[in-house]
């Protein structure tokens, strides 16, 4: 049974707003704090050298802040949303990758006090299957409004008619 | 105006309230520090021996002997199977605490974690750095109703902030209370620690 697009026009406003609200939330909650333990929480997957920790501990919120704002307001989609998806992606196999190691660790996902566990994974996958599908129908939204529609129809012209040649210097 | 009153005079009976519920034996450093670390352990976990052999002596060293910090004892034994010694071990390190020799008896059971933990000789393990008296006081404290009730307290005070792991850890500055991510990464304490004791 195919979902109305209509439907899917809420479903992905929503789903993108959400979104949105969750990335402000998670910086809020970092920023809130100071950068530090964002920094620990980095430190503690045992990844990254530590002045890479700090840059990053240091810009990555800031980051969320801005692309939260811009899922909210909804401004190129296609790009934000696909690099959410690529974030999303990164996160969640990190923290799939800390499970998998046992590793009993800060998330870092809101601040820090939370360990990783199937919790995690499950919001984080669930978040993730959300920018996916919102990216795929800022992808399908687009190439629907390039196909040809009835304001492309000549002045007068029906679909079934067919359309009158345009003179050369109108085709170029 | 009546409400900013009663609220001030809870805050300060919360305060003075929590002020009394800490063990001034588990503490480490002065207690008119203006931070405070509590560290929520298990002596039978390996990260809180990693913890309290390589991170608390250079917090102790930079921080605590310099009177900025104070650090805060509190016991969480898990109850797991692989943990089934860790409750006693902490009644033992409570005991010793009314004693004033928590330190060593911590550092003792830290550091014979893997044979107390495996055999159950928890009391053979603490007995090794208690003298003859020690020893009698520490045996006659620990069956006393109010340690089980310490170690309890320590438990639910976890348990109300979300301990799930452990060392669990938190940096305490007023009203503030920060849980600090483990594994600690010291240069990021420090930065942290220096901005808090200025």
């Amino acid at each position: 049974m195919a979902i109305p697009n209509n439907a899917l026009r809420w479903i992905t406003l929503v789903l993108r707003v959400v979104l949105g609200i969750i990335f402000v939330y998670a910086a809020w909650a970092k920023l809130r704090l100071p950068w530090q333990l964002f920094a620990m929480s980095i430190d503690s997957y045992q990844l990254l050298p530590t002045p890479m920790v700090e840059f990053l501990a240091r810009t990555l919120p800031w980051f969320e802040l801005a692309l939260g704002l811009v899922l909210i307001g909804g401004w190129w989609l296609r790009l934000t949303s696909a690099f959410t998806s690529a974030l999303l992606l990164v996160f969640f196999s990190l923290i799939v990758r800390a499970a998998i190691k046992g590793q009993e660790i800060s998330c870092g996902c809101f601040g820090p006090g939370e360990t990783i566990s199937w919790k995690t994974m499950l919001r984080d996958g669930s978040m993730l299957a959300g920018s996916l599908f919102i990216t795929a129908m800022a992808f399908v939204n687009r190439r629907r409004s390039r196909m040809p529609g009835p304001e492309s129809l000549p002045q007068g012209g029906t679909p079934s008619e067919p359309a009158p040649s345009l003179p050369p210097s109108a085709s170029r | 105006m009546r409400f900013a009153s009663l609220a001030a005079a809870a805050l300060l009976l919360s305060a003075a309230a929590f002020a009394q519920e800490i063990d001034k034996g588990k503490i480490l450093g002065s207690p008119a520090a203006p931070v405070r670390i509590e560290v929520y352990s298990d002596f039978a976990c390996p990260a809180c021996r990693s913890f309290h052999e390589q991170m608390l002596p250079l917090i102790v060293r930079d921080y605590v002997m310099q009177g900025k910090v104070a650090i805060v004892n509190r016991e969480f034994p898990l109850n797991i199977p692989a943990h089934k010694y860790s409750r006693e071990a902490a009644n033992y390190a409570t005991a010793a605490a009314r004693l004033g020799i928590y330190q060593p008896v911590s550092d003792q059971l830290f550091r014979n974690q893997e044979s107390w933990s495996a055999s159950g000789k928890v009391w053979e393990t603490v007995a090794g750095v208690l003298n003859a008296e020690q020893q009698k006081k520490i045996q006659a404290l620990v069956h006393e109703s109010s340690i089980t009730a310490e170690v309890q307290h320590d438990l639910d005070a976890g348990n109300g902030l979300r301990v799930n792991s452990t060392p669990s850890i938190f940096l305490v500055r007023g009203s503030q209370r920060l849980p600090i991510p483990f594994p600690v990464n010291y240069s990021f304490l420090r930065s942290l620690l220096d901005g808090y004791t200025k």
